[in-house]
């Protein structure tokens, strides 16, 4: 493996351990996560009755006399923001692109985690024996191969010759 | 905008549909090979060893101490959340241009052989959290704030993001380089 690999590991590694550490912090995952989780849940919510399902929201759960969901920490998206953030910081690339890169990722992996929340519970409401793999397995590992995707094509973007062809 | 591969997007598809085949039809087996490497383990550092993991029902790892009070009741661990990163593993390396190559199939072994071994610290990761925060008295008398703080993270953090990391991290290493990342797009000279 190259030194320019093992360095981007590494700060990947580093950078994602820290910036879990600040989420995971109570008064930064009081204060931003949860606000964050109920604004989510507030849109997953309407999207819900958009389509007829006559929810309400209240915090972070979304209920009807169906069924309900409580969007925690790993199914709000910023698990795979995190990856991303590490992977776009770590990545040799200018200000500029990085900026870019994040806000079009974290614009991309909310826009696929609302489809996820919508999706689980209609799968609760309609099929609940298939809730349980989606929420656990599919729809997580469909999220992270997303992130990953993205910084893939905006690494081969901005950096095509360094990265595409040695990394 | 960047442009999207349709072949390597399907071909990860294939590799994500093939692992959670694997998941969901080896787990069974693999959780008890799992459980048995985390006993191992925890055994290793207790004085007297005393750990007993023990395979239940749907999929659950049952937590026996031979020190509990018989009559007291066991905390179970279901272990198929904390390996489905296979699934993660093996799409990334399907989406690689040759995927049945001798260095992409040698590189996603390894790599699978390498995330079974952090599916077990996984695992003792999980049942130390159980030890030092959620059994009552028996955590408090027997664990310190720095355990409980150390363990709870660590759990944490392997749940929420690290698990996937590790997936990713493994990928990055053995993977057969140079192939997976779409090319970019060519700008259009001007006439």
């Amino acid at each position: 493996m190259q030194r320019n690999q093992v360095l981007f590991l590494v700060k990947f590694f580093v950078i994602l351990l820290a910036a879990y550490l600040l989420i995971a912090w109570n008064p930064v995952n009081d204060r931003v996560i949860v606000p964050f989780t109920e604004g989510i849940a507030r849109v997953s919510g309407a999207v819900l009755n958009f389509i007829g399902q006559d929810v309400t929201v209240n915090g972070t759960v979304i209920a009807s006399a169906r069924f309900g969901v409580n969007i925690n920490n790993g199914c709000n998206g910023v698990e795979a923001m995190l990856i991303l953030l590490a992977s776009i910081v770590a990545f040799p690339a200018s200000m500029k692109a990085r900026a870019l890169g994040l806000l079009l990722g974290a614009i991309a992996v909310q826009l696929l985690n609302l489809v996820r929340i919508v999706s689980l519970y209609l799968l609760g409401a309609y099929q609940p024996r298939l809730f349980d793999t989606f929420h656990t397995a599919v729809w997580q590992i469909i999220i992270i191969l997303a992130a990953i995707g993205f910084f893939l094509i905006w690494s081969a973007r901005v950096a095509p010759s360094r990265v595409a062809s040695r990394a | 905008m960047p442009r999207v591969e349709w072949r390597v997007a399907l071909r990860a598809l294939a590799g994500f549909a093939v692992g959670l085949a694997l998941w969901v039809f080896l787990s069974p087996q693999y959780d008890r090979v799992i459980a048995a490497g985390a006993e191992k383990v925890l055994r290793a550092f207790e004085d007297p060893p005393v750990t007993r993991l023990r395979p239940a029902a749907d999929r659950f790892v049952t937590v026996d101490r031979e020190d509990f009070d018989p009559r007291s009741k066991r905390p179970a661990i279901p272990v198929h959340d904390l390996t489905f990163n296979v699934i993660l593993l093996t799409a990334l390396f399907a989406a690689s241009k040759r995927p049945f190559s001798d260095r992409n199939i040698s590189g996603f072994l390894l790599a699978a052989l390498l995330l079974s071994v952090t599916h077990v610290f996984g695992m003792v990761a999980e049942v130390m959290s159980i030890y030092v925060a959620k059994l009552g008295m028996w955590s408090r008398v027997n664990y310190g704030d720095f355990s409980r703080n150390f363990w709870g993270v660590a759990n944490h953090f392997y749940r929420l993001v690290l698990m996937y990391a590790i997936a990713f991290m493994l990928w990055w290493i053995f993977r057969d380089r140079g192939i997976e990342a779409p090319a970019p797009a060519k700008k259009k000279k001007k006439r």
